[in-house]
């Protein structure tokens, strides 16, 4: 971060000189310097080694050769993940069906709780703070750990259902149950989507719950009626960003399987094996194919969302207008 | 500071490109001061090398002082070390060597050495053996082939070891239980772990179809052999035969629960049930007893795997490799020559990656090591090491890392009943063909 402080210095001096038009541009070319570490930032670490995955994704290449040596094998890698690789098509039934539980859950409980907190009280804050907590720590590492000991066989949730005299399972550890304990984790971390919901409710015209209560209408009616519908912004934004985030699960599966997708692979998420062909087995060049094919996914269902969000979005501005 | 006012003096009869170009620069040069320094010390007549290893705290702390030693005999020589646990090492390497900078010497294994040498990552050791700059004469002939792909040498191994079967004798006496011998049968051990789950209500051995090494003795005792070259040593009929031995095993009780077996599959040496208490035995390699010891308080047994110990052979635990584009091959080299043979460092050493591989430094560590357990490990290496037949399997090929990974994966599927043996050998066979690029 010393690059922006620095650069003001040598560009200010330069500022006054005689003639508009030549002011007018030396002002452009100011801003290309304020933007230059993140332009460059943009190139160096985003585009250009995206274009060079692009390459990447059709030769043979490993980590261990210099890139020059990589061979071109055109769409040999792609058409191994489409017909020959049965883990690959495992990854993406396990990511699908991470996506499509774990995403509602989320926002469910994310809108549930920020309603619960939509009100003055004394103290609201905190439990505002409390909630948004498990998100704070996000992907971490330390947070993944903590999960798999808890719901280990002899973790801390089976020592809690002892106490109904229920025996519990080998969560984490049971090929039929580790993805619904990730799916659970992500579940609990839905603070930033509940804080968005909870601007989002601030944002409601208080008039129209008081008009819908000079009506008659109930709680459930308010909800449905005016509530749903004038969050439905936030709502669609909330969906797209977890949707995207949902896909690209990798720290909790990572640490829960230590890097293996195991138990038999029902956590293999689709960035995990991503990171074993790459870095395991180290064919570079057939995980940046996987890597485009997942950004051309997910870059269709965004696309998806936002044309079927015409039919259930409402922007109460656009008829303002 | 320079680059920033050479930046402003031309904007005095500004054109757009030298503007543009300043603004691009700046950046630029403050970039490359941040990554100057690379070159510093070399031209003070120091040499400095990177060294990279896996390992717990222990290894540091031996090898810490084994390359101390080495610095202080050669005060020109210093080293930038690094190293950490097992789990993540390769994938680090990998990174460092896609980044065009892995370390100067890094320990690698039987695993991965076949992918490095085979990309020309690792400095080909013939010619130094040749003219005497790194000498293998007092090596083991197979120890010094294990290391050897494609004809070139591509690691020295800084140790030797085979595999050794783990028991918990403290849980054997407390319950008056007779403990496993060398040479027992399969089917024996087998009623022997069932007997032991039923005495002491502790599963008596962690199931091993997932156990690559032990595949392997398996199917050499049985004429086969893990690899034939870069193809697949065995067919489905021998797999089926090893995924139905262990699930006979489960049905007499001799295993722990799946969740249990799949948690002492993990790469980790502290996972192992007989560490975590929650089985009698546990398969690993011989000089990880006293790693193991660490994690318990029990007293450990330790001896060969089931069958004929004739197909177990002496293989070389871990190399010391060079790179190929290092700065100072010469002195790598005479680093790696330095910690293989010299008999100080041997003595620092002792067997923590396992047997030293050289005989002479050996038979001196042996008689001087301290320590119970690697004195256990060395008896018993020594009692095996008579018993190893004359031919030794080739280091795996490329892949072979991949083949480890779809066994535990198939095998689970069987652990879990989701697939039968048959089934399970069939897929075996498919992923491992696929994974080594056989036909």
């Amino acid at each position: 971060m010393t690059a922006p402080t620095l650069t003001p210095a040598p560009v200010a001096p330069a500022a006054p000189q005689p003639g508009r038009r030549v002011r007018r541009r030396q002002e452009n070319l100011a801003g290309y310097v304020f933007l230059s570490p993140w332009l460059l930032g943009l190139l160096g670490i985003t585009a250009i080694p995206m274009l060079i995955s692009l390459y990447l994704s059709f030769t043979d290449y490993s980590p261990l050769i210099p890139l020059t040596e990589a061979n071109w094998i055109g769409l040999e890698n792609y058409r191994r993940m489409f017909t020959a690789d049965q883990s690959y098509w495992h990854a993406v039934q396990v990511t699908i069906t991470f996506a499509l539980v774990a995403v509602p859950l989320k926002l469910a409980s994310a809108l549930a709780v920020a309603l619960l907190l939509n009100r003055t009280m004394r103290g609201i804050s905190v439990f505002r703070g409390l909630f948004y907590l498990p998100s704070l720590l996000g992907g971490s590492v330390a947070l993944a750990i903590v999960w798999v000991s808890m719901f280990n066989r002899d973790g801390a949730f089976n020592s809690f259902l002892a106490i109904f005299g229920i025996e519990g399972l080998p969560w984490v550890n049971d090929p039929d149950w580790a993805l619904s304990t990730l799916i659970l984790l992500a579940v609990w971390q839905f603070g930033a989507p509940m804080v968005i919901f909870l601007a989002g409710l601030k944002q409601v015209p208080v008039e129209l719950y008081e008009a819908a209560s000079v009506d008659g209408a109930s709680p459930w009616r308010k909800f449905v009626h005016i509530t749903l519908p004038m969050l439905s912004p936030v709502i669609f934004f909330n969906l797209v960003l977890e949707t995207i985030n949902g896909f690209q699960g990798f720290t909790s599966a990572f640490v829960l399987s230590n890097g293996t997708g195991g138990p038999v692979d029902s956590t293999l998420m689709y960035s995990l094996n991503l990171y074993i062909a790459g870095f395991v087995d180290l064919n570079m060049g057939y995980a940046s194919a996987m890597a485009w094919v997942f950004l051309l996914v997910i870059g269709a269902i965004t696309v998806l969302l936002f044309n079927t969000g015409r039919f259930w979005v409402h922007y109460s501005d656009n008829e303002e207008r | 500071m320079e680059p920033i006012t050479q930046a402003v003096t031309p904007a005095q009869g500004t054109t757009r490109r030298r503007l543009l170009a300043a603004a691009l620069t700046v950046p630029l040069l403050l970039g490359a001061a941040a990554c100057g320094g690379d070159d510093a010390g070399g031209d003070s007549g120091k040499t400095e090398l990177s060294i990279f290893w896996w390992g717990a705290e222990k290894r540091a702390e031996l090898t810490d002082q084994a390359l101390a030693l080495y610095s202080q005999k050669h005060p020109d020589v210093t080293f930038k070390k690094t190293w950490q646990g097992n789990q993540g090492y390769f994938d680090k390497l990998a990174t460092l060597t896609a980044g065009g900078n892995p370390p100067d010497l890094f320990q690698i294994d039987d695993n991965y050495i076949s992918e490095y040498a085979g990309r020309g990552v690792t400095l080909d050791l013939t010619e130094y053996t040749g003219n005497g700059k790194l000498d293998v004469s007092k090596f083991p002939e197979s120890l010094l082939k294990y290391g050897e792909v494609d004809g070139k040498l591509a690691g020295v191994a800084l140790g030797e070891n085979t595999q050794g079967l783990v028991y918990d004798k403290t849980l054997l006496t407390k319950n008056k239980l007779p403990e496993p011998k060398t040479g027992m049968s399969w089917e024996e051990f087998v009623d022997w772990a069932a007997n032991v789950t039923k005495v002491s209500k502790l599963p008596g051995t962690q199931d091993a179809s997932a156990v690559y090494q032990a595949l392997w003795v398996y199917l050499r005792q049985n004429g086969k052999d893990l690899y034939a070259g870069k193809q697949l040593g065995f067919d489905e009929a021998d797999i089926t035969k090893w995924f139905a031995l262990w699930k006979g095993a489960r049905d007499k009780g001799a295993t722990p629960t799946p969740d249990v077996i799949h948690e002492g599959n993990a790469s980790d040496v502290s996972k192992q049930l007989v560490a975590t208490g929650k089985a009698g035995t546990s398969w690993v390699w011989a000089n990880q007893m006293p790693e193991l010891k660490k994690s318990t308080d029990n007293e450990l047994g330790l001896i060969a795997y089931p069958g004929d110990p004739s197909a177990q052979w002496a293989r070389a635990s871990m190399y010391m490799s060079a790179f190929r584009g290092g700065k100072h091959k010469d002195v790598a080299v005479d680093v790696i020559n330095f910690l293989a043979n010299d008999p100080e460092a041997g003595k620092i050493l002792g067997t923590d990656r396992g047997l030293p591989p050289n005989l002479d430094v050996r038979k001196q560590v042996a008689a001087t090591v301290e320590d119970p357990n690697m004195k256990q490990t060395i008896a018993v290496m020594d009692e095996l090491g008579k018993k190893y037949g004359p031919t030794a399997p080739t280091v795996p090929p490329q892949g072979h890392s991949k083949v480890r990974s779809e066994l535990i994966r198939v095998a689970e599927e069987v652990i879990y009943s989701r697939q039968t043996p048959e089934q399970g050998a069939a897929a075996f066979v498919t992923a491992a063909k696929a994974a080594i690029g056989a036909s």
